[in-house]
């Protein structure tokens, strides 16, 4: 029996909107076609944000009763530390003003003393983990204020993470603790420090340095600091993270490390884009 | 779908994404947000039929992935599959009750997150499968059953459908 002609219809547009969505997907991962996609997420990005901004501002109060509603229990005891460090703060010294705390911020990140000579973009983080499956932040600084894609991001502290995605007038910074994401480590601040590879493992998760020599004297509390080695994906001696763990492989060649960021990935209100754009 | 209707849906469409990008975003539990761009689908399946739910399905997750870092088309991949799978489902269902609603955003919400984590390791996102996949799947489906009603009729009004149209087409003895 023949199939009824709607039921042809429908198999005939499911299967051209899978091919369309294939055909998408390997214009955006082809290197040759990728810049056709990017610029198209731009695009809308940069037509969408203003009405997204707008409607952000009118349903703050709103999001910020569901948040406060998850989160009333863990609010009220952090509410209870806050109010006791306030009361210590205003015997110890005069209690300063939010605008006053912001500018010490933004300005705690002009004197990064790792960065150099190097010229930096200061942004503001307007969202935090846009997907599920991401760690990611998006600032309000673009291609148009000097932000490039693949441009290293600090905070106070150390190394954020890497623009994967910049706007005209926003960009998406993927975090080192996203699970794409991968820096090249030298342990220590000397010459000779072993290299590694540090790992992001996911939201949540420490991150893991990999093929560290065995024979690193490799201690918990030890510094990681970026390598910048030639191909590297960032400039040299941007601190990394601390290691909190280490265990050496079944073979006893290697020794694998659990690092924690020494950024505050937590509270990143504001970082530094570095200007700086890989050799590859 | 016809072309009037085309527009009333396209406006569900940006309504939803505007308050998944917005209020959606703000709204953490357990560390993770709701996704209410699997609900378009699902209430497009439901009420108009496995064609209108893929075409809803591809157009909404195409929204969405032009802003998000991941892949763009994957997101449109997995929509077009859950909103022709659950008109699939259903198909010959009476849709005027709740309960076939819930069951279809609980199932449907839980099958589009492994689908999305499974197809992006594939294309090379391995990252996506060391997420906390439970607690994903369960304020995903629980948010999307509980917001699944309203979706429906407003996708049934923009749709221009009727809860019994499901049935006119059992009743031609058509198989899909």
């Amino acid at each position: 029996m023949a199939r009824p002609r709607r039921s042809r219809r429908t198999l005939t547009t499911v299967v051209v909107l899978v091919l369309v969505s294939f055909t998408i997907i390997t214009i955006d991962q082809t290197n040759g076609t990728h810049h056709l996609s990017a610029g198209v997420k731009s695009l809308a990005s940069d037509v969408f944000s203003p009405l997204r901004n707008g409607v952000n501002d009118l349903l703050r109060p709103v999001g910020d009763f569901f948040a406060g509603a998850v989160d009333y229990g863990s609010l009220q005891t952090e509410n209870q530390k806050l109010q006791a460090t306030i009361g210590r703060l205003r015997m110890a010294e005069a209690e300063r003003p939010f605008e006053q705390r912001q500018l010490q911020e933004i300005l705690a990140l002009q004197h990064l003393p790792f960065l150099g000579a190097q010229p930096t973009v200061s942004a503001q983080t307007t969202q935090i983990d846009v997907s599920n499956f991401d760690v990611d932040i998006t600032i309000g600084k673009g291609r148009s204020d000097g932000v490039g894609y693949a441009m290293p991001v600090v905070g106070a502290g150390g190394l954020v993470g890497q623009v994967v995605q910049a706007n005209h007038h926003s960009s998406i910074v993927q975090l080192i603790t996203d699970g794409q994401s991968k820096v090249g480590v030298v342990v220590g601040t000397g010459s000779h420090g072993a290299t590694a590879v540090l790992d992001g493992q996911g939201p949540g998760s420490p991150m893991t340095a990999v093929f560290v020599a065995a024979t690193t004297a490799l201690r918990k509390g030890d510094r990681l600091y970026t390598s910048g080695l030639q191909g590297a994906q960032y400039p040299a001696g941007i601190p990394v993270g601390r290691v909190t763990g280490t265990r050496v492989s079944a073979g006893g060649a290697e020794i694998t490390a659990q690092v924690s960021p020494l950024a505050d990935l937590g509270a990143l209100a504001y970082v530094d884009v570095v200007q700086w754009v890989p050799a590859s | 779908m016809s072309l009037r209707a085309a527009p009333r849906v396209g406006l569900v469409i940006a309504v939803v994404l505007l308050a998944q990008s917005t209020v959606g975003l703000d709204l953490r539990i357990a560390g993770v947000h709701p996704d209410l761009v699997w609900l378009l689908p699902i209430a497009a399946g439901l009420t108009a039929g496995p064609q209108e739910g893929a075409l809803v399905g591809f157009v909404a997750g195409l929204g969405v992935d032009l802003f998000l870092p991941t892949p763009l088309g994957l997101t449109a991949l997995v929509g077009c599959l859950l909103g022709f799978g659950v008109g699939r489902a259903t198909a010959g269902l009476s849709t005027s009750g709740p309960w076939l609603s819930i069951v279809a955003a609980l199932a449907g919400s839980t099958a589009a997150v492994m689908l999305y984590a499974v197809l992006g390791a594939v294309l090379g996102q391995e990252q996506m499968l060391r997420v906390d996949l439970g607690s994903v799947v369960a304020v995903v489906a629980g948010v999307n059953a509980l917001l699944v009603l309203p979706t429906v009729r407003t996708m049934r009004r923009a749709l221009g459908s009727e809860p019994t149209s499901r049935r006119r087409t059992l009743a031609s003895g058509a198989r899909w």
